[in-house]
């Protein structure tokens, strides 16, 4: 124990990865719960292939010398808030559906800018487009820790404190909006927040970590948790989990941990659905239990089950 | 602030749907309050259009409708101050681990600013509005997990745990069991009777609540009539909406109406 808290304090970059993991499985416990709950678990890669586009953009404007101070991260920024934007208005109905397809759409268009611009920009530049994407949790350097660190702040306080609005947004649009809550903002805002970190963690840690780690964690709480406050928490422990095996097994053998840490989580996924099945066998038998013994007590006398009425009427 | 007696009330009221096609037209209405008001007229005869619109959900196409004397365009906020709405039951996510507290708490915190900690009166009132539908005991179980009937009771205990002269049910009774119908309808019964509240229920079977409606709206895209309950139970009347099937049933001195329509709409 004392020789891996050594090797921790001596070893910079392991440093930044663990504070990496933590602010990661932070971001997921207060933008994947949500996304997940909303039914959009598929824009977290929606929105990390849309931001492709817009680093293909920056990169573009920067070369061409249109705007040399367009840097490529705020193109990435800015299809994230498109893709938000574009999926917040399809679900503005509240239909979890349609903002699916609005993210599928979305995200197919920001990749076809980012392929159509390659062609305009120096093959040299070209793999720092894609660079956006893998990104690697043990190359974190100092300003890629502190972005990260704001970015998960900056959410963690916005979702402490809307938390309800983003779940009743969620639950009930309609009854939301009637009761006179301002439904529509909360829902631009969580898509926005929760696009601008899925944007920015891609940034830092890379595209396989981001959606394994926002999505397949908050999936499996969700199957077997019965509580929201109980769900934000499973995500954070199953994340952070799931990382930490991961850096740890890439010090054992030659692994990437992301791809451990994703294949981690993802199994958690499957664990839950196998216990929620499981659960769920135990209540239906015991529900039918209590069925049967209704049918075997005689019927109440005192009951009139039905009088005359007109023929051919069914009601 | 004037809030004038009249509490319903549409001029020349056009919506459309998304695709273009005529929902209502030319609805012309005034209905004083406090009043006891069900809004009735076969699948797809723009009922819950009615009501969406009435709370600014739904943009008017032409004309104007308007709750308490306020505009649902230009004073939505007034409107939904008042207002608590009980939406058709599939449009609530099954897909969130609420508790049954936790959505019928939604009725009062959705009133209040945010943080919307729940205070012990609220707390207190909502599980007193659940013990108005016999829901207390499940408290603490999972939403997603109770049957349709029970479901739609918790959210009729949102709206009555929940502040506003006026509740607004949209087919409260479609697709629920005996036992949760009779409930849900002595539960409204007995609050519309103790509290100075309205209700305006949307419903495809008036049958059920035909004893305590005290107006009635009946509705084929437009008003075809608008009176008391055994007014509107017009042979005439109802075959021309219903079709040739509809029926009128004398039972103890009221008039029932039956027919072969059931179920909800699922426009819009």
């Amino acid at each position: 124990m004392l020789e891996i808290i050594e090797i921790i304090l001596t070893t910079p970059f392991l440093q930044r990865a663990l504070i990496g993991a933590v602010l990661v499985a932070l971001v997921a416990s207060s933008s994947g719960t949500f996304l997940v709950f909303r039914g959009l678990s598929f824009m977290t890669a929606g929105v990390a292939h849309a931001a492709l586009g817009g680093a293909a953009l920056g990169l573009f404007l920067q070369e061409s010398g249109l705007i040399p101070w367009f840097d490529p991260i705020l193109g990435a920024l800015l299809f994230a808030v498109f893709v938000a934007l574009v999926t917040g208005y399809a679900g503005e109905s509240g239909i979890a559906q349609k903002m699916e397809v609005a993210v599928g759409v979305s995200f197919a268009l920001s990749m076809s800018i980012a392929v159509f611009l390659m062609y305009y920009i120096p093959p040299t530049q070209v793999p720092q487009i894609w660079g956006y994407l893998i990104g690697d949790i043990l190359l974190l350097d100092n300003f890629d820790v502190v972005m990260l660190a704001l970015t998960a702040l900056t959410l963690v306080i916005i979702t402490a404190v809307f938390n309800k609005e983003f779940v009743y947004v969620s639950v009930d649009m309609e009854g939301s909006l009637a009761h006179g809550m301002n439904a529509r903002a909360y829902h631009y805002l969580m898509l926005i927040t929760s696009a601008l970190a899925i944007a920015l963690a891609t940034k830092a840690v890379g595209a396989i970590l981001v959606y394994a780690i926002l999505v397949a964690p908050a999936a499996a709480s969700n199957e077997v948790l019965s509580s929201v406050r109980g769900v934000v928490l499973g995500v954070f422990v199953v994340a952070l989990l799931s990382e930490l095996a991961g850096i740890a097994s890439s010090f054992a053998f030659r692994a990437s941990p992301s791809a451990i840490a994703g294949i981690l989580a993802a199994m958690s996924y499957v664990v839950a659905m196998q216990i929620k099945r499981h659960r769920e066998r135990i209540r239906v038998s015991r529900q039918t239990e209590m069925k049967h013994s209704r049918i075997d007590r005689p019927f109440p006398e005192d009951k009139v089950v039905a009088t005359a009425g007109s023929p051919g009427d069914d009601e | 602030m004037t809030e004038s007696d009249i509490l319903f009330k549409s001029e020349n009221l056009w919506v459309k749907y998304p695709n273009g096609e005529v929902a209502l037209h030319d609805v012309d209405f005034e209905i004083e309050g406090p009043s006891f008001i069900a809004v009735i007229g076969p699948n797809g005869s723009g009922k819950s259009t009615l009501v969406k619109t009435a709370l600014g959900l739904l943009k008017p196409y032409r004309g104007h409708i308007s709750l308490f004397g306020f505009d649902s365009m230009k004073e939505t906020g007034e409107i939904r101050r008042r207002v608590r709405y009980v939406p058709q039951r599939d449009r609530i996510d099954l897909n969130i681990p609420m508790k049954v507290i936790d959505i019928v708490l939604m009725g009062r915190l959705l009133k209040k600013s945010p943080p919307r900690i729940a205070s012990s009166k609220d707390k207190r009132l909502s599980m007193e509005a659940l013990e108005k539908v016999n829901m207390d005991e499940l408290w603490k179980r999972p939403f997603p997990e109770l049957s349709g009937g029970q479901r739609q009771r918790v959210l009729v205990a949102r709206a009555l745990a929940s502040e506003g002269q006026l509740l607004l049910l949209d087919e409260p009774l479609a697709g629920t069991d005996v036992e949760s119908q009779n409930m849900i309808v002595e539960a409204l019964r007995r609050y519309h009777e103790e509290n100075d509240v309205s209700v305006i229920m949307v419903t495809h079977d008036l049958n059920p609540v035909h004893t305590l409606v005290q107006d009635v709206l009946l509705l084929q895209n437009t008003v075809i009539g608008v009176g008391t309950p055994c007014s509107i139970m017009d042979p005439e009347l109802l075959q021309k909406v219903y079709g040739p099937d509809a029926r009128v049933v004398e039972y103890a001195g009221h008039r029932y109406c039956v027919t072969r329509d059931s179920g909800i709409d699922r426009h819009a």
